[in-house]
């Protein structure tokens, strides 16, 4: 409304690659930063929040996924692949640190990370959100319930073994089959 | 490098989600450190979890969160980087105080080429014109110009030093003043949000509802509806006054078939019959399929009661 009326001209920080405000981050850039949080910080929250279910730790893991970023944007520059993706995992491992009470257990440079998808672009974000969704609700209710057990409630497959009752085996090839059935649905 | 008989994809997909006990994930980072096959797969499963975090129901963090990251980002403000390896500055200061005889010369010529009196060079004096002296007094020359080197070359330290901060301050400066652009456009398009909302909801501001001829006005609204920010502005005029314990409601009615109405915000119109409902709570991503407005009870209903006194779709 007001960019037609002509009150805002320049163009706004968001259109930029992940790459460019990376490199703006790299110089010490807060406004670079900033957009950034715009961009990922729902995503970064929400999964925090689903794995640790209390807003205030949730945003306790996006404040130090985020400043992770600020203070060593080397780690995270184009050979990482895709931030958003990046991100995401981040947040889901550092919020089981936390739901563990432990240590974070890898630094920044230990997860490379591959992805075919602009997550920088929202549309296309959304996109993939809603693709991935589909794809998770058609899995068989077994593969989907061990998954979401192993990665959003951080549970071991002995643990996930024992309050299901099936087969350690069982469980390691479900969670798999899952990942397996994901990822050829976004390679077709 | 085979796959250890005990490894397995699965594992891989363990070790990805750390669900591994700290005796299985040493064996398995072993295995990935040598193996591009392992690797590979371990990165495309990171992809494949990058993306099943994405199924995730999104939530909006706290409004204050952001704030609270750049307060401590701007608590953390990077160093901007100097050229200048840091970890070999102080050898080769050390060097060019203490090194030997090659190095001392050559901080020498360094020395003199500072100083502009050329290269200090053994031409003009050969080991056989110099008078003989004790060992000491050939070596303590020497260490008066390497100390002088020394100092030499810790002086062009200091003045590349200056030159990197003034670099620094330069940039800094810089940075102060874009961002103090930014904060302009910012407040700038505050202030005019600002004015925009003002206007449309001061009670003392002059409606005029322009219509052909001398017909009489009639009762109209107009909503304006952003679906995917769920944000909404509808302003009505020329509406009939109401009873004590009456109100007007607006009803969103979504595009999906059987979806319910929702309410939008109750609203009274004032003596001249205008009114209006400005960023009600709505959710997100409702396509909609028309506007209705219903008169209900003051604090409104969940469900319209008819008749329906405006609709648009």
């Amino acid at each position: 409304m007001y960019r037609e009326t002509g009150l805002v001209n320049s163009p706004p920080p968001s259109s930029q690659d992940d790459a460019g405000l990376l490199v703006l981050v790299q110089r010490g850039d807060q406004h670079a930063m900033s957009s950034l949080f715009d961009r990922y910080s729902k995503v970064v929250y929400s999964v925090a929040l689903r794995v640790l279910r209390d807003p205030a730790s949730a945003e306790d893991v996006l404040q130090e996924v985020f400043m992770q970023i600020w203070r060593n944007p080397d780690g995270f520059v184009a050979t990482r692949g895709s931030l958003g993706g990046w991100l995401a995992v981040v947040s889901r491992n550092r919020s089981i640190d936390a739901l563990r009470r432990k240590r974070p257990t890898e630094s920044v440079d230990d997860i490379a990370l591959a992805s075919n998808y602009n997550l920088a672009d929202e549309a296309e974000r959304n996109n993939m959100m809603e693709r991935a969704r589909s794809v998770i609700s058609l899995l068989p209710v077994e593969q989907r319930k061990t998954l979401e057990m192993a990665f959003f409630d951080g549970l071991t497959h002995s643990e996930i073994a024992e309050m299901t009752g099936d087969p350690l085996g069982t469980v390691k090839t479900r969670i798999r089959s899952a990942l397996t059935t994901l990822r050829k649905a976004f390679t077709e | 490098m085979n796959t250890p008989k005990n490894i397995g994809p699965e594992d891989l997909a363990l070790f990805a989600m750390q669900l591994l006990s700290k005796e299985e994930a040493a064996e398995v980072a072993a295995y990935v450190a040598q193996s591009d096959d392992a690797r590979r797969e371990l990165a495309q499963i990171q992809g494949d979890l990058a993306i099943y975090a994405h199924t995730v129901d999104l939530h909006s963090p706290p409004a204050q969160a952001r704030e609270r990251l750049m307060k401590q980002v701007a608590r953390e403000k990077q160093a901007i980087p100097i050229d200048r390896p840091a970890a070999e500055e102080p050898a080769n200061r050390v060097a060019a105080v203490h090194g030997s005889a090659d190095e001392s010369t050559s901080a020498n010529e360094s020395f003199g080429q500072l100083m502009g009196r050329g290269t200090v060079s053994s031409s003009y004096l050969t080991e056989d014109d110099l008078p003989k002296r004790s060992a000491a007094a050939k070596v303590l020359p020497w260490v008066g110009w390497a100390v002088a080197a020394g100092l030499a070359v810790g002086a062009g330290d200091l003045y590349h030093d200056r030159d990197n901060l003034y670099h620094e301050r330069d940039t800094l400066h810089a940075t102060v003043v874009d961002q103090a652009t930014q904060l302009d456009h910012l407040n700038a398009e505050a202030g005019a949000a600002r004015q925009v909302l003002d206007t449309l909801t001061d009670t003392t501001a002059m409606r005029v509802t322009l219509s052909k001829g001398k017909e009489a006005p009639t009762p109209q609204g107009r909503a304006t509806y952003v679906a995917s920010k769920g944000t909404l502005i509808f302003i009505a005029n020329n509406l009939q006054p109401l009873p004590p314990l009456k109100s007007y409601e607006l009803w969103l009615i979504p595009a999906t078939a059987g979806s319910a109405p929702i309410p939008a915000g109750t609203f009274r119109p004032d003596e001249r019959g205008n009114a209006s409902v400005i960023l009600p709570p709505l959710p997100k991503g409702v396509d909609a399929k028309a506007f209705g407005v219903t008169i209900e009870d003051k604090d409104g209903a969940t469900t319209p009661t008819l008749p329906i006194i405006l609709v648009g779709a």
